[in-house]
């Protein structure tokens, strides 16, 4: 099967590849996998406590070209998004974006897992900060 | 109360197969026999029947199958359907022998191997294991809560790291420094993913005991409750989907340490 070159591209040249520590308490680590292939997909976040905003991102993937692809992408995708602007990234914008044929949609939909896993875990980590952090919702015009 | 009947109807329906159904229809030859692929009375092709693979072998959907037995029933069913016998047959004959027997080998190559006929009989219960992941994390976003992995952590954290492992003994043998020390770790990593492969697979046969337990009862005309055929069949499901890993894992540890 003949890969996109945008595919080629993210397998032959990925982005961030690499760890954060992910004991730091900014830092979320999703570890994600997809039964149907076997593949295994890490991706960690590290995030800015005062603007929410994801600085950074590292991805070490295991499977095929366009899982590593998607997984690149995804690392690209969320920095400099705020947690809530990256959890809107869907595996389809992955798909259409490298163009990814049927049979590897499941590639992208290991991204967004891993970016939604990677969210979760940094949220459990802050879990308290976050409440207080948030705004009491407005309850008007009763 | 009508309820309840109409859903363990369903579930029976679902669950018993009665033997030889695909072929309760008159031979087109002789119209007199019961006709199943090949009539018993005059030997002709009979059209094929849209029919899955059990029923095709009239087998009850059970997944502990004789396997001597299906073999020997397969050559005797080879020896009528084969297209080579039905050579000197009308076309349209050697057509139906040619689809029949297609029909047959798919049918035998899927039902002799433990694992494909496990997943076969999933499909046919309604799993799609290859929309598993996509269906879980479409359930994540519309809900918002974090995804159900389909395989416990644990297992997915040693999968990691074994991986991390065969990446740097890759990379040693690729520089022509092989590091012992890292292949023998991996070569015992091996003896236990092995051993875990061994333990899944006995979990698998009680798997299969159970499922064949709820076919028993349904073919008794039992009441066979929806959870209880769901709860058996789901379990068959995350056997095999940690299966994957396994085998994947002994596929690439045999390649670096082979290579």
């Amino acid at each position: 099967m003949a890969y996109s070159d945008k595919v080629l591209d993210h397998y032959t040249n990925p982005r961030n590849v690499g760890a954060l520590d992910k004991n730091s308490a900014e830092v979320g680590t999703g570890l994600v996998g997809a039964p149907e292939c076997g593949d295994v997909m890490k991706l960690q976040i590290k995030v800015n406590p005062t603007t929410n905003i994801i600085e950074d991102a590292k991805f070490k993937t295991f499977g095929c070209g366009s899982a590593i692809a998607s997984s690149s992408l995804a690392t690209e995708w969320v920095k400099g998004k705020t947690v809530d602007e990256a959890l809107g990234i869907k595996n389809t914008d992955i798909v259409k974006e490298l163009s990814l044929p049927p049979v590897k949609i499941h590639c992208s939909v290991l991204a967004e897992d891993a970016i939604r896993a990677a969210i979760g875990d940094w949220k459990k980590k802050n879990g308290a900060t976050q409440n207080q952090a948030q705004p009491a919702p407005v309850e008007q015009r009763a | 109360m009508k309820e309840t009947q109409s859903k363990t109807a369903e579930s029976q329906g679902i669950l018993v197969v009665t033997p030889h159904k695909a072929g309760k229809t008159n031979c087109w030859s002789c119209g007199d026999m019961r006709a199943a692929q090949f009539c018993q009375q005059c030997g002709k092709v009979q059209p094929p029947a849209p029919v899955d693979y059990f029923a095709f072998f009239g087998l009850p959907y059970k997944l502990n199958v004789e396997t001597p037995k299906l073999e020997r029933e397969f050559y005797e069913l080879s020896r009528h359907l084969h297209p080579d016998i039905n050579a000197i047959k009308s076309e349209r004959e050697q057509q139906w022998a040619l689809e029949q027997s297609s029909h047959l080998n798919d049918a035998y190559r899927t039902l002799k191997d433990p694992i494909a006929r496990t997943e076969y009989l999933l499909r046919l219960q309604g799993v799609q294991l290859e929309e598993q992941s996509k269906t879980a994390t479409e359930e994540a976003r519309r809900t918002g809560k974090i995804k159900k992995q389909v395989v416990p952590p644990g297992l997915l954290e040693e999968v990691f790291e074994l991986n991390m492992q065969m990446e740097e003994a890759r990379m040693n043998k690729k520089m022509g420094e092989p590091d012992r020390t890292l292949e023998r770790q991996l070569q015992d990593a091996r003896k236990h993913m092995e051993a875990k492969h061994d333990a899944l697979m006995q979990e698998l046969g009680a798997a299969w005991n159970e499922w064949d337990a709820l076919v028993d009862r349904a073919g008794r005309g039992e009441n066979v409750l929806e959870e209880d055929r769901l709860a058996a069949r789901d379990k068959m499901v995350d056997i095999l989907n940690r299966r994957n890993y396994l085998r994947n894992l002994l596929r690439d540890i045999d390649e670096v340490l082979e290579s």
